[in-house]
């Protein structure tokens, strides 16, 4: 089963993505690692932040590895990487 | 009588340059002296000698400059233009008529006099030192004078009268008074903290003052800490300030940070921010982390009462080709202003004992949405280097190194290409002031290009260039075409790449050398060194200045 979740970019990753926010179509049951696979798969720039980000789902840190996640349709994911401008 | 007054004038100077010669001769004191050698090696006393030969050279007496030039060797002839840049003096046409050491005179004037004309006495004092500081004594009760200042916030049952003694025997370091600090500082002297800390390398330029609103066109070379001082003290003179003008480093980070209550990292860059963090998580104080980049801002507050700290949620820093500064990203004034409140607000609830909603949260907000996001965070690290069960970080490290990247926000120089692939700003001038048949691409973002360019230019961007986009190489091809056209030749087309400051011409050179020869024909790329910035301090001093 797979449902559509809304990705919100920020910082740095929607300047690499190229997009501020997207729907995509992911699996309902994946893990967080899969999750940010698919977001990379459609922005390979965004490879680079791997380590560097926080990843969001429904305003809720996850690790990315191999947390499970059941996602619902119209769930929020963020992809947060620290600016630190000042 | 003019003449005669010039014969006197001569005639005395060949008296004054005898007499010094034969001083010289006499070698009774040695008129360059390893005092004035080693001053002259330093920042400071390069633009001393500056301001003097240029005084010199502006009424025509260069001449003099015989006597100490030969020894030093460091006297450069001076180039006012780049003398008036480091001093951050805007020239017009009324600085134009003197030398630039009026313009520093005049600036020490306006700094230290007041609008009634009498200095003020009671200037913060600038450390460039950590020193240790008296303990803010806590007081017992609020004085009449507080209690009227205060009672719009006393009446408040959330803070009362325990809150605003809390507060006001409480010390906050303020890491940076820049975009965030300023707001920061201003709301908490406002609102009656103990001492403020006030800590910043740099000194104010006119590209800080859309944001950061403790400084003002009079300050501009002044240290920040000063300035922010300066008006604060206006604000509430009840609050103790000291002002640290220095960088904060692994050297002095403990010993600064242990003197203080709470830590706010107002900060531009990511070494100093993995400082503040370490600092903090080695003396268990609270640090409230806010930024601000383009239209967006986070604040978290980190190792307070057991959540995580920075390096918990990032343990390695980003490369730092990644980062983006303010001089480059781009930085709306009220968006920093907005995280610094936001920082105010939490040190307050902090200080005064009523806490802080952010342990484990990071707030971001999105001013182009105008919207405000609560992330919930992870737990403590257990693994975390510095905070964790088994740190590995007992003492500060070198941050820079750790993060590649420099303690500042100073755009980042990169040599990619050898002396003889670039061109300096004096030389192109000479290539158009020949005519020699070329192609001059400008790489900058359209938005910089909309802000000032040179006329005959043709604009690419560079992170066009880099993903090859068809329009824009097309674009090129026909430019090239047009000027193999007109100079008929089978050689390889010069092509003079252009940008800000001289780096991303640097990786657009490399790219188009990769396409010579290719689909583009051969070209020979180099580019301009110092970018358009070095063509306004060195060819054209009209030309803006961003």
């Amino acid at each position: 089963m797979s449902c559509e979740v809304l990705v919100l970019y920020f910082a740095k990753s929607a300047e690499l993505a190229d997009v501020r926010s997207e729907r995509i179509c992911v699996a309902q049951q994946t893990t967080s690692q899969q999750l940010w696979q698919e977001i990379v798969s459609r922005h390979p720039r965004l490879a680079a932040l791997r380590d560097h980000v926080i990843l969001a789902v429904c305003q809720e840190y996850v690790s990315i590895g191999d947390q499970l996640l059941l996602l619902q349709p119209g769930d929020e994911v963020a992809i947060i990487p620290p600016i630190s401008g000042g | 009588m003019f003449a005669a007054e010039d014969t006197k004038s001569q005639d005395l100077l060949i008296q004054n340059l005898e007499n010094i010669l034969n001083k010289i001769k006499q070698n009774k004191t040695p008129f360059v002296n390893e005092n004035f050698q080693h001053f002259l090696n330093t920042k400071n006393g390069y633009l001393v000698s500056s301001l003097v030969t240029e005084f010199l050279q502006f009424f025509d007496l260069g001449c003099t400059m015989a006597v100490f030039q030969p020894e030093t060797g460091t006297l450069h002839g001076s180039d006012r233009g780049n003398l008036a840049h480091v001093l951050g003096i805007v020239e017009n046409e009324n600085t134009r008529v003197g030398p630039l050491l009026l313009e520093v005179m005049k600036r020490c004037q306006n700094f230290s006099s007041r609008g009634d004309g009498s200095s003020d006495s009671s200037l913060p004092v600038l450390h460039n030192l950590v020193t240790e500081l008296p303990l803010l004594e806590a007081k017992i009760s609020l004085s009449n004078k507080a209690i009227l200042r205060y009672s719009r916030q006393l009446v408040l049952p959330e803070l009362g009268v325990k809150g605003q003694l809390n507060l006001s025997k409480s010390s906050v370091l303020i890491v940076g008074c820049g975009g965030l600090g300023c707001p920061l500082a201003q709301y908490l002297a406002a609102a009656g903290i103990g001492r403020l800390g006030l800590l910043d390398y740099d000194v104010v330029e006119m590209n800080n003052l859309h944001r950061q609103v403790l400084h003002g066109e009079n300050r501009q070379g002044i240290p920040k800490s000063l300035s922010a001082a300066t008006t604060l003290k206006q604000l509430n003179s009840e609050v103790e300030y000291i002002c640290y003008n220095m960088t904060l480093t692994s050297k002095i980070a403990l010993e600064l940070i242990q003197q203080y209550d709470i830590i706010a990292d107002c900060s531009d860059n990511v070494p100093t921010r993995y400082l503040v963090n370490d600092a903090c998580v080695l003396t268990g104080k609270p640090l409230v982390s806010a930024s601000a980049l383009r239209m967006e801002g986070q604040l978290t507050i980190y190792n307070y009462q057991g959540n995580p700290c920075y390096r918990c949620l990032f343990p390695v820093p980003p490369p730092a080709e990644t980062v983006t500064n303010c001089a480059d990203g781009g930085v709306l004034g009220v968006v920093p202003g907005i995280m610094g409140c936001l920082q105010a607000l939490e040190v307050q609830k902090i200080a005064s004992g009523i806490g802080t909603s952010f342990g484990q949260f990071i707030l971001m907000f999105d001013a182009l949405e105008g919207r405000f996001r609560n992330i919930r965070l992870r737990a403590k690290n257990q693994n975390c280097a510095v905070c964790g069960a088994n740190p590995t970080i007992g003492v500060l490290q070198d941050y820079e190194a750790f993060c590649g990247s420099s303690a500042s926000d100073k755009c980042r120089t990169v040599h990619l290409l050898s002396k003889e692939e670039r061109i300096s700003a004096q030389e192109y001038k000479k290539i158009l002031d020949e005519k020699v048949p070329h192609l001059l691409v400008d790489v900058r973002p359209p938005v910089e290009v909309d802000i000032c360019h040179l006329p005959d230019s043709i604009y690419i961007p560079l992170d066009k260039l880099e993903k090859k986009n068809l329009d824009c190489l097309n674009h090129l091809k026909r430019k090239l075409l047009e000027g193999r056209l007109k100079t008929g030749e089978e050689m390889s087309f010069p092509v003079y790449v252009i940008c800000k400051l001289g780096n991303d011409s640097q990786k657009a050179v490399k790219i188009l050398q990769d396409l010579s020869g290719k689909e583009l024909g051969a070209l020979l790329a180099k580019d301009i060194a110092g970018g358009l910035m070095a063509w306004s301090n060195k060819v054209d001093p009209t030309f803006p200045q961003y």
